[in-house]
């Protein structure tokens, strides 16, 4: 009688209810290792790798790829690595399954462990130091022996490594730093079967060949000899569509036989793509927000000269600069900390006001919109933003972003600057009360004193909900926007 | 205590050792010093002056004029020294011991070794090396890190006229061969040397200078060169610890490790080439051993990776000098990491 246990959608989250097993990373009746991958889960907004927590082995693959299961629900059936349950055994766990409580489903039998991320590390206490005593005629270096009695190490385990067996400085460094583990699970390279072998091709060209799938054979080699190398094999492979880009999107390896940007169908048909559950919860939020929230909104056009002073400085200083972008989620937050009447989210017939500026922040990924929050803008130099956006991009662009890193958040921006907008309107970002949408900048006649100049303009608009924000209200925090970014010694001071 | 130059400190110290040891003999070329010239056979003293008057104390039998032959030479005074003799045999030019590798590598390096111990060749070999001295390429090579690299073979290289006393003294006393480094530039340089009976160890670095914030590893010339760079570093409150290392083989490990792990900072100076030389050897052994005390990158200064040139001012160029090392210590100190 094999032991047969539960696999079931985990749950990552408070909102999480349901999720999407966008691909199997292991084989049914295939035992794996402690720390394999054994399958991407894809939740509104994220898709996780599931990590196996311990050897073993899937008899039964549940769910399929694709489709959707609620929290709690069975998507497969474990067991140990060596054991061979019958498939009586397993269909008949399969069918006398009973979905734990959803709530303790994370816990419930076999399902896997929320994600490394969220585990809280335990640290130790620090020990208190031992005091040593070292013979006067000991084989060790002064430094050695003075960081052996700084640090309480007992030489007597030590094996020194200087002339003699002395000890040195760095024998004593070592024996006092915890034991460590040298290696980890095997690297991975291509396997080079026989077949591969045989091939007059260089190593490169045969580690390229197996992961683009290029069969060697089909190759003529123009290296020395005729040697198929590294630029024969990358001839073969077709240029990868960007959505390669992030290999955990389950849609990669059917998009990636399309050719680059212009994958269209073909004339007089039509395709039907299915939403993914991302685009789902993005039609969903905003249909809600548009076709519920009163918007209202008011636009600005701000001169952004100074700012770009700050950064070519920056840029002299320091050799990178941060984004015209990182200035202004500065400048919101500083007046959302002075216009806490915007700082809100609204809930019903309640209105939220937030002590903290969490802005979220518009990134466009090739899966769709994602809003990562910067929390505590307020209170962040524009440096910190710009690191803090950089890291959440790059996040988001990966599909490795935390529920708690775009769940939430006061105020939104949008900004299509980079894209050449001049000037648009945002939908809010519900329960958000406002989003302020940023075009880009452009080189426009301004008048100063009686006189014509050339100022670089950006068109700003922020849409507000009316049910929480008045027009006066929005327009006063407008107003110290456009004072924060005309004249950003405030922001960086 | 008296003031003598390098060149003397030798021969009184090989007429010391042989006054002392019947069984101590020389051999070399022109060693006598004239022999067939018109001012008579001791009219010059030998091309260095090393042995002047060497012959007339102890006659034909025990200094030895060769025909230029280096690996008759070796081969000769390796065989003497099996049977008994204490043998110095002087290449007049460091350069010349490609012509007798066979005899030094294969044959006086493994003697101990492939007798199971049982035979020994306490053998001397005296070797003027080094640039500065405008001898073009040929005649001005540093060759200690390949005669360093060999196992079976001691090497000195003395800095000053005390230690080539107590180095030489030592070497001649020594039941191994010793491969006895002597820089040319160096044999007009006085200093002072104890008088009577002195020996100093193998193995044994020198401590010039003290100081907390390099740490500079130098032999032969280039001690001399270092220790000027110090005395320029500690006007600039860059104290050095300049270590004159005086054997390559058996090296003062311990010395080296215990002065970088108070300094954290490595500057070694060495006149050869840079490839696979003493310096990429210390550094190497610093880099294994000292690792966690380093606070900047291991410098070097050595010659460029070419012969050394014969025009005097490529020549100059060639040399370490004490300004590429102020300039190679400031870089160390100047180093930030991240």
């Amino acid at each position: 009688m094999a032991n047969l246990r539960a696999f079931a959608m985990p749950k990552w989250g408070i909102e999480m209810t349901e999720g999407v097993v966008a691909e199997w990373m292991v084989k049914e009746g295939v035992p794996f290792k402690k720390g394999d991958i054994l399958a991407l889960i894809e939740t509104d907004k994220i898709t996780n790798e599931v990590e196996a927590e311990a050897d073993g082995m899937f008899p039964k693959l549940v769910a399929e790829t694709g489709g959707t299961y609620q929290v709690g629900e069975l998507i497969a059936v474990l067991t140990g690595a060596d054991e061979k349950p019958s498939a009586d055994e397993v269909s008949a766990f399969v069918s006398g399954f009973k979905p734990a409580d959803t709530a303790v489903a994370s816990k419930a039998g076999g399902s896997p462990p929320p994600p490394p991320a969220a585990a809280p590390k335990v640290e130790a206490a620090p020990e208190p130091v031992k005091t040593v005593s070292i013979a006067a005629d000991a084989n060790i270096s002064p430094a050695a022996r003075a960081l052996a009695e700084e640090k309480g190490v007992d030489i007597a385990g030590i094996t020194g490594s200087g002339d003699g067996g002395r000890i040195t400085f760095q024998d004593v460094l070592q024996a006092s730093l915890p034991a460590t583990t040298v290696g980890g699970s095997p690297v991975e390279i291509a396997p080079i079967g026989e077949t591969l072998g045989e091939v007059f091709a260089s190593p490169l060209a045969k580690r390229l060949a197996v992961q683009h799938g290029v069969a060697l054979s089909s190759l003529t080699g123009t290296g020395p000899k005729g040697r198929i190398c590294k630029a024969d094999v990358l001839a073969k492979v077709k240029p990868e569509p960007v959505a390669a880009a992030t290999p955990s999107a389950p849609a990669a390896s059917t998009a990636a036989a399309a050719p680059m940007a212009f994958a269209r169908p073909a004339p007089g048909t039509a395709e039907i793509v299915k939403m993914s559950s991302m685009r789902k919860a993005i039609a969903k939020a905003l249909s809600h927000s548009k076709s519920t929230i009163p918007h209202f909104y008011l636009r600005s056009k701000v001169r952004i000269d100074a700012i770009l002073g700050l950064r070519a400085q920056a840029k002299a200083a320091t050799g990178e600069a941060p984004s015209i972008n990182d200035y202004i989620v500065r400048a919101c937050g500083l007046a959302l900390a002075r216009h806490p009447d915007v700082n809100v989210q609204v809930h019903g017939d309640e209105i939220h006001r937030f002590g903290s500026a969490d802005i979220s922040v518009a990134v466009a990924t090739d899966k769709g919109l994602i809003t990562p929050i910067v929390k505590g803008a307020d209170t962040l130099s524009v440096a910190a933003i710009s690191r803090e956006v950089k890291a959440l991009a790059e996040k988001a662009r990966t599909g490795k972003l935390q529920p708690e890193e775009f769940q939430g958040g006061s105020f939104s921006i949008s900004n299509l600057g980079m894209f050449g907008i001049d000037q648009f309107d945002a939908i809010i970002n519900p329960p958000q009360g406002a989003i302020l949408a940023v075009g880009a900048g452009s080189r426009q006649p301004i008048e100063i004193g009686n006189a014509l100049a050339f100022a670089t303009i950006v068109e700003i608009s922020l849409s507000c909900d009316h049910r929480a924000i008045d027009g006066a209200v929005g327009a006063e925090f407008m107003r110290t926007l456009k004072g924060l970014i005309e004249e950003p010694k405030l922001l960086v001071g | 205590m008296a003031r003598q130059m390098i060149r003397d400190v030798i021969r009184d110290t090989i007429d010391a050792e042989m006054a002392r040891d019947e069984n101590v003999i020389m051999l070399g070329e022109d060693i006598v010093g004239g022999m067939g010239s018109p001012g008579g056979p001791e009219a010059i003293g030998g091309i260095w002056g090393t042995s002047g008057g060497l012959w007339a104390k102890y006659g034909s039998d025990r200094v030895i004029d060769t025909p230029i032959s280096e690996s008759a030479i070796i081969g000769a005074a390796a065989g003497a020294s099996l049977t008994g003799k204490r043998a110095i045999a002087e290449i007049m030019f460091a350069d010349f011991i490609g012509v007798c590798m066979d005899q030094i590598w294969n044959q006086v390096a493994k003697f101990r070794y492939m007798f199971g111990g049982k035979s020994k060749c306490p053998i001397v070999i005296r070797m003027p090396y080094g640039a500065g001295y405008n001898a073009a390429p040929q005649h001005s090579q540093s060759i200690h890190a390949m005669v360093t690299a060999m196992p079976g073979l001691k090497v000195v290289m003395p800095t000053t006229a005390a230690d080539v006393k107590g180095l030489l003294t030592t070497a001649i006393r020594d039941d191994d061969p010793v491969i006895f480094l002597e820089h040319k530039a160096l044999y007009g340089v006085k200093g002072e040397v104890p008088d009577g009976e002195y020996l100093i160890p193998f193995g044994h670095a020198r401590q010039v200078t003290q100081g907390d914030d390099v740490t500079i590893l130098a032999t032969g010339m280039m001690v001399g060169f270092a220790e000027k760079a110090a005395a320029q570093l500690a006007q600039d409150g860059i104290g050095c610890d300049l270590l004159d290392l005086r054997t390559t083989s058996p090296l003062d490990e311990e010395a080296i490790m215990d002065s970088v792990e108070r300094t954290g900072r490595l500057l070694i100076v060495d006149e050869a080439p840079p490839r696979c030389s003493f310096a990429t050897d210390l550094s190497a052994l610093v880099a294994n051993k000292a690792f966690a005390s380093l606070k900047a990158p291991i410098e070097m200064v050595t010659g460029p990776h070419s012969p050394v040139p014969f025009a005097r001012e490529l020549e100059s160029a060639y040399v370490p000098s004490p300004d590429k090392i102020v300039a190679a210590a400031v870089k160390a100190m100047s180093y930030r990491r991240g």
